[in-house]
């Protein structure tokens, strides 16, 4: 075992026991067009610590990170890093040879090459021309069954064919295939993570920093960051406003700090203009039968949650929704509908377009006579959005100079645009900020008010408390129907699991 | 550390012929059809169950072999090479006149060919013309090259390759010796080499590859660098049978190559590459021709039947695959 990569950070980091800061941001600056996504950050990251990075969605921390990482380069001040070589310029592959690695939220795996290929093509030591795929096949192997005990990973399989879950552990175990590891950055590590992966994380991130490595923890989760950072850095436009020792705060001082409502929900957004929606309030407007288990009904009007653990069946409802169309026996449906994706990357934004290409796409009939877009009504339409969602950038923005939170709410607010009485959601908020969340909330409930039905999955059962009533998920089938009183997240938890056995199934 | 490492991370034999039999199986469908073409040919004619029957029937699969290892090289990272036929037959050309009279000058011109191919690769990279275009053009000003030097089919090509197309072992068919070295340069390049780890990860998602720190130009290139040396090859065994040079002998292996990548199991979107398959879906196409004489069905009747047959073994694939799902 003695070319594993975890062996190999042991023995080579505490070798010098420098105790300098591994890296330290002064006065660092970018902007991408007219966006100004960093305005002089000064940022330090000790030796050894684990330094949770929190802050809204656009508040700079994805950029920050890429400079820190070397991937980009500052427009004004400074990244020093302990490992740099006096003289060199900090950049990628600086930083790789200075032994900087990352995890990034999108995952950046080769859905086509396997694990140990995927392993291999990020790990930057030298191997043989012949024995170089037994090697990786070794280390990524070692990394997993040190990291994620138990993780049942084939590393032969290709990446495309494993479950989030596992792509996530494949992404992390990667970046520990290095030597000399002295800086770990994870963005949003634990979003598709299990209980008990996240757990091991944690513990193995521990055992890192024991080595003298520093870990930069970007997460949402306030709990994982308050329960496992020595540091906490909270980040708000473009700026760190503040640095709290981890054991000397609590959720709600972070939280504010960061600039968000502590309560769930009351943003106050007016939709731009009542929806011209032909159903009346209360009249079904669509239906899905089932052979067991209760049928799916939905009225006008409605806010309706699919709760339920991932992957249960709740997606396929969606698409059932969806893709119905006149052959599709046991569905009913309006004619007009509207969808937002939960993974905007693949399926969501139209990256060459503008802002408000992206806004208006769905709304085209609204906006067109005869075939033909009134320029000033798309302009017009997309504006009033723009403000009402207060989307940072304007409607001329490249959609791709965004942020993601923002970007998610462009998506959404594409799907309201367009007169569609009725609205699919697939998971959309994974990985928005409170702040978006609670004005996207109050969008929703004053949509459904106006008289459209909306169809809202979420992996996050506290956000079900929005909902009028929600139908609980369970191995491709509706097993509750909670409203009202009934409607809690003891309670769709309880019904998530199978109450004769307590098994998952 | 307190998790104790298993003694091997690496999995074992069967595991590992489970996932390769697993992610092998698109090309399993080619193989299906090339048992059974070949079936109905011994029917019809037994006498090719013999070393020099089995070298008839296998020769005219030798060059498009290599062809279609080139153009799965050029698949894989997701671009598409229509310039293959010409080129080959320019290579033809190449090697029945110039590479006989003047032989510096013949192997300049095939080197500046891969020299043109890296630099194709480098325009689809940095300009984002797309390959189907570049090719396409290119295709033109190789038939313009090869018209040039030799407006008519003819010529005369150089001993040693007339002596490589003249041999013939008596042990194994010779065509089959090629069609194996040709498979294994292709799997060598494509699934074993750390650069053809490179080149599917460019296919399959060039974000990616730029993350971890890698040149995508540098990938592009290396790939149709790889693709070019497959290709001359190619010419010059086609012109080692013929013996003879014409520009428009290989015109139809543009979209062969094409169908016998896609029969094998590879994308059009690029990050996949099954030499052993391209190898069967290569294979495949040659025999029909074969088969179809073998019946005395007319040979105007030859690419319908390729037609067919690429069509019948794409919709059992989708079906196959829709049910092991």
């Amino acid at each position: 075992m003695s070319d594993t990569a975890l062996s190999e950070s042991a023995t080579a980091v505490p070798s010098t026991p420098s105790t300098a800061p591994t890296i330290v941001a002064r006065g660092v600056t970018k902007s991408y067009g007219k966006t100004r996504a960093l305005r002089g950050v000064d940022l330090r990251l000790e030796h050894g610590e684990i330094l949770g990075l929190v802050g809204h969605n656009g508040a700079g921390k994805s950029t920050l990170m890429r400079m820190l990482a070397g991937i980009e380069q500052p427009d004004d001040g400074a990244v020093d890093a302990r490992e740099r070589r006096a003289g060199a310029a900090w950049n990628a592959d600086s930083a790789a040879a200075s032994g900087v690695r990352m995890v990034y939220q999108e995952l950046a795996l080769c859905d086509d090459l396997t694990v140990a290929e995927n392993a291999a093509l990020s790990d930057p030591r030298p191997t043989g021309l012949w024995g170089w795929r037994g090697r990786a096949e070794q280390r990524i192997g070692t990394a997993l069954d040190t990291v994620f005990p138990g993780h049942g990973i084939s590393v032969l399989r290709r990446t495309g064919e494993l479950a989030m879950a596992e792509r996530q552990m494949v992404e992390i175990a990667r970046a520990l295939c290095t030597d000399a590891l002295s800086m770990l950055i994870l963005d949003e590590p634990t979003e598709s993570l299990g209980v008990d992966a996240t757990a091991q994380l944690y513990a193995h991130l521990r055992t890192l920093t024991r080595r003298g490595v520093s870990v930069l923890l970007i997460s949402h989760r306030m709990q994982e960051v308050l329960a496992n950072s020595d540091r906490i850095a909270v980040m708000k436009d473009g700026t760190v406003v503040e640095t709290f020792a981890a054991a000397a705060t609590s959720e709600s001082e972070l939280l504010v700090a960061m600039g968000g409502e502590v309560r769930a929900a009351g943003a106050d957004v007016t939709a731009p203009r009542a929806a011209d929606l032909t159903a009346e309030r209360g009249a079904i407007v669509a239906t899905v039968r089932a052979a067991s288990g209760i049928s799916f009904e939905a009225r006008a009007g409605e806010l309706i949650g699919l709760a339920g653990l991932a992957g249960q069946g709740q997606e396929q409802l969606l698409n059932k929704l969806w893709g119905a169309g006149a052959l599709s026996r046991g569905v009913t449906v309006p004619r007009r509908r509207a969808y937002v994706p939960g993974d905007r990357q693949t399926s969501g934004i139209l990256p060459l377009w503008s802002v408000a290409e992206n806004l208006t796409i769905s709304a085209m009939r609204g906006i067109s006579r005869l075939g033909i877009i009134n320029g000033r009504a798309k302009r017009e339409l997309a504006a009033e959005w723009i403000g009402a969602l207060k989307v940072r950038g304007d409607a001329a923005t490249p959609i791709t100079a965004l942020s993601g939170g923002n970007q998610q709410k462009v998506l959404v607010a594409r799907a309201f645009a367009a007169d569609a009485q009725m609205v699919l959601l697939d998971d959309p908020f994974r990985g928005v900020d409170v702040a978006t969340k609670n004005e996207l909330y109050a969008l929703m409930k004053a949509e459904a008010a106006a008289g459209r039905c909306i169809v809202w999955y979420s992996t996050e059962n506290s956000e079900m408390a929005h909902c009028d009533r929600v139908y609980v998920f369970r191995a491709n089938r509706l097993v509750s129907e909670l409203s009202g009183e009934s409607n809690t997240e003891e309670r769709i938890i309880a019904d998530s699991f199978d109450e004769n056995t307590g098994d998952q199934r | 550390m307190t998790t104790t490492i298993q003694a091997s991370a690496r999995p074992g034999l069967a595991g590992r012929a489970r996932v390769s039999a697993v992610h092998g199986f698109p090309a399993l469908l080619s193989l299906v059809a090339l048992v059974v073409i070949f079936g109905i040919s011994v029917v019809n004619q037994p006498g090719i169950l013999s070393v020099s029957g089995l070298t008839l029937m296998l020769m005219s699969a030798v060059p498009l072999v290599f062809a279609a290892q080139a153009q799965m090289l050029i698949m894989s990272v997701g671009d598409i090479d229509l310039g293959i036929g010409a080129l080959i037959g320019l290579v033809t050309v190449i090697a029945a006149t110039l590479l006989a009279e003047s032989p510096l000058l013949g192997w300049g011109l095939l080197v500046a060919i891969v020299g043109v191919y890296a630099l194709l690769g480098l325009i689809v990279q940095k300009r984002g013309v797309p390959s189907i275009i570049i090719t396409l053009g290119m295709s033109f000003v190789w038939i313009g090259l090869g018209l040039q030097i030799l407006p008519t089919p003819g010529g005369a090509t150089p001993d040693w390759l007339t002596a490589i197309g003249r041999w013939r072992p008596d042990s194994v068919p010779a065509p089959l010796v090629f069609i194996v070295v040709a498979t294994l340069i292709g799997w060598y390049l494509a699934r074993q080499s750390r650069i053809g780890s490179r080149m599917r990860a460019l296919g399959s998602s060039a974000p990616t590859l730029q993350k971890a720190g890698w040149s995508l130009a540098g990938t592009r290139v290396t790939a149709y660098v790889l693709a070019a040396v497959l290709i001359v090859v190619s010419g010059l065994l086609l012109a080692s049978q013929t013996r003879s040079g014409d520009i428009n002998s290989a015109s139809n292996f543009t979209l062969m190559t094409i169908a016998a990548v896609i029969l094998g199991g590879g994308t059009f979107s690029g990050g996949r590459a099954l030499p052993i398959g391209a190898t069967l879906g290569a294979v495949t196409l040659g025999l029909i021709t074969v088969l179809l004489s073998l019946m005395s069905l007319s040979s105007s009747l030859q690419s319908a039947a390729q037609g067919i047959i690429v069509l019948a073994v794409l919709a059992g694939r989708i079906i196959t695959e829709r049910f092991t799902r």
